[in-house]
């Protein structure tokens, strides 16, 4: 995958409001210490968008904003067009419809593939739902079928990693947020995580949101970027553009 | 030959009340990572609520079981609320003073309402059934076992088919990520610790026609149970049952072919069994809730 996909949101078939907000934000764990400093960004329908910054940039912090992990100061968070500054992590879920794929491993270790995707969902209380959705998943992931009665803990990290995107889809979410899909996975697993990625937003217009210390795969898998530096946005625009972009190659891209 | 018959029979009658004894203890544990302190407490609770059942109203253990379960359901949650939720995420070393504390308050408010008496409550269910001149079956420890393997299918069924017991599972194994998928993790140890509670004061009233009911009962107890948890793994209902056989046929035999052992040095046992479990395979005999780990718990 070298090229980029091409957004969708600048199609003249997806207009209206964004997905996702980020207005003017500010939030940090302590009164006075914000980590973000006033971010903007915007994710719409049917988009892949990747956050790429340094470390202590403040990528997690975005998500952790959003997923009301961490407290807002100031700015405000819209979900189609709804406030939903400070929202609790539930509520980011069963309100929102906002899933997250955390970068540490988040599999139950000791329960079945089956009964990790049920849990993707477990706030839902009719059973063939329930059912509907694992054939679902089971039909993106031919992998995680033939798995389902092994426990999670005893798959490669690449299986467990589709495993937690296929249960981040159990609650058909608008918006999934992925913390470093990459994290922690040889070169070639992670480019298949990336493929499967793609290959959900063609398919079944997942709309993703995601941080990645590899900037270059993470953005040659995404329509638009974001660079973050410092608590705020520095660079934006379309992936091909932030992938030929001088600055950004020379300071993320390890490219003189 | 024949001994070794009745002996086996005794080991199994012990195992199925060390059952009832330890399952709420290590389900706690693995579940909570709390090392409930006051487990002992909880049971000594159950048997005086039960003795009074008995001497007061003449309702025979076996059946007042059911309401001393109700009972301690919720006392369990009063605890629960007041006091392990709030110490829930910090260090082991908290739980284990909040929850040595409480063992110390419960003993001392048992002594002072009811002195330090010994006492013993009636069941119709007693005696022993005579199959021949050397083997008996003493028919109390029959109807606990009973009971035991019954609650623990029940609990087996509850955590490995219900939406509630499948969160509980998922709490127990990673707490982060049972969160972000909408579980309620606060409400799910609120549910996992009045539940226990209860289930241990039914092992009190249950043993309360055995083991002299009296205030200072329960550290005894509580060793036991971590003893044989540590042994059979955190929280598994499958390990409390194969462990508390396994010590309850040890201890079994140890009175039978050691000579002048006695029952209460049989005690050492749980121990000695314990230390070669920890040795042989530090990660429990059983699969357990969740993996023992000095940094989670």
């Amino acid at each position: 995958m070298t090229g980029c996909p091409e957004s969708p949101a600048v199609t003249a078939a997806n207009p209206g409001t964004p997905l996702l907000q980020v207005q003017d934000v500010r939030a940090g764990y302590f009164a006075g210490q914000d980590i973000l400093t006033g971010v903007d960004l915007e994710v719409h329908r049917g988009e892949i968008v990747c956050v790429i910054g340094p470390n202590g940039a403040g990528k997690s912090t975005v998500f952790k904003a959003v997923y009301g992990l961490v407290p807002v100061r100031s700015g405000r968070v819209l979900c189609d067009g709804r406030d939903i500054t400070n929202i609790s992590p539930q509520d980011a879920l069963r309100v929102a419809g906002i899933t997250i794929v955390p970068q540490l491993r988040s599999v139950f270790e000791q329960m079945t593939v089956h009964e990790n995707l049920e849990m993707g969902m477990v706030t839902e209380r009719h059973k063939a739902r329930v059912r509907e959705r694992i054939d679902y998943v089971y039909d993106l992931f031919p992998r995680l079928a033939e798995r389902s009665k092994q426990p999670a803990g005893t798959m490669s990290g690449g299986e467990q990693r589709m495993l937690e995107i296929g249960r981040s889809l159990m609650f058909e979410p608008r918006l999934v947020l992925m913390d470093e899909p990459s994290a922690g996975l040889a070169p070639k697993i992670t480019r298949q995580i990336f493929a499967a990625i793609d290959r959900l937003n063609r398919e079944i217009g997942l709309t993703v949101l995601m941080i990645e210390q590899n900037a270059r795969q993470g953005l040659e898998a995404s329509h638009r970027g974001y660079v973050i530096e410092m608590g705020r946005i520095t660079h934006e625009g379309r992936a091909a553009e932030l992938l030929g972009d001088h600055q950004v190659r020379r300071a993320f891209l390890g490219v003189r | 030959m024949s001994y070794f018959a009745q002996a086996l029979v005794n080991g199994i009658a012990l195992g199925g009340m060390y059952t009832i004894l330890v399952l709420g203890f290590s389900i706690i544990w693995g579940v909570m990572g709390v090392i409930n302190l006051a487990h002992g407490e909880f049971v000594m609770v159950g048997a005086y609520l039960a003795w009074m059942a008995s001497d007061f109203w003449d309702v025979d253990p076996f059946i007042s079981a059911p309401v001393v379960f109700v009972v301690m359901l919720l006392f369990g949650y009063l605890v629960q609320r007041v006091l392990v939720n709030r110490i829930i995420d910090r260090s082991s070393l908290v739980s284990l003073l909040v929850m040595f504390g409480v063992s110390i308050i419960l003993q001392s408010v048992m002594k002072i309402a009811f002195s330090a008496d010994f006492r013993l409550a009636n069941t119709d269910l007693d005696g022993a059934w005579r199959l021949s001149d050397q083997l008996t079956i003493p028919v109390t420890r029959f109807w606990i076992l009973v009971v035991a393997v019954g609650v623990t299918a029940g609990l087996g069924l509850f955590l490995g088919h219900s939406r509630l017991g499948k969160s509980i599972r998922a709490a127990a194994q990673n707490r982060e990520a049972a969160r972000i998928v909408g579980v309620d993790v606060k409400k799910v140890y609120a549910v996992t610790f009045a539940l226990c509670i209860g289930l241990t004061g039914v092992a009190g009233a249950l043993i309360s026609p055995l083991l002299a009911v009296q205030p200072f009962q329960g550290p005894p107890l509580t060793l036991k149970a971590f003893a044989i948890t540590a042994m059979a793994g955190l929280g598994s209902v499958r390990g409390a049952l194969g462990g508390a056989m396994v010590l309850g046929m040890v201890e079994a035999m140890l009175a039978l072919y050691v000579d002048r052992i006695g029952t209460n040095l049989a005690v050492v046992a749980s121990f000695v069994l314990l230390v070669a479990a920890l040795v042989l395979r530090p990660q429990g005999i059983f699969k357990g809730l969740r993996h023992v780990d000095a940094t989670s718990t």
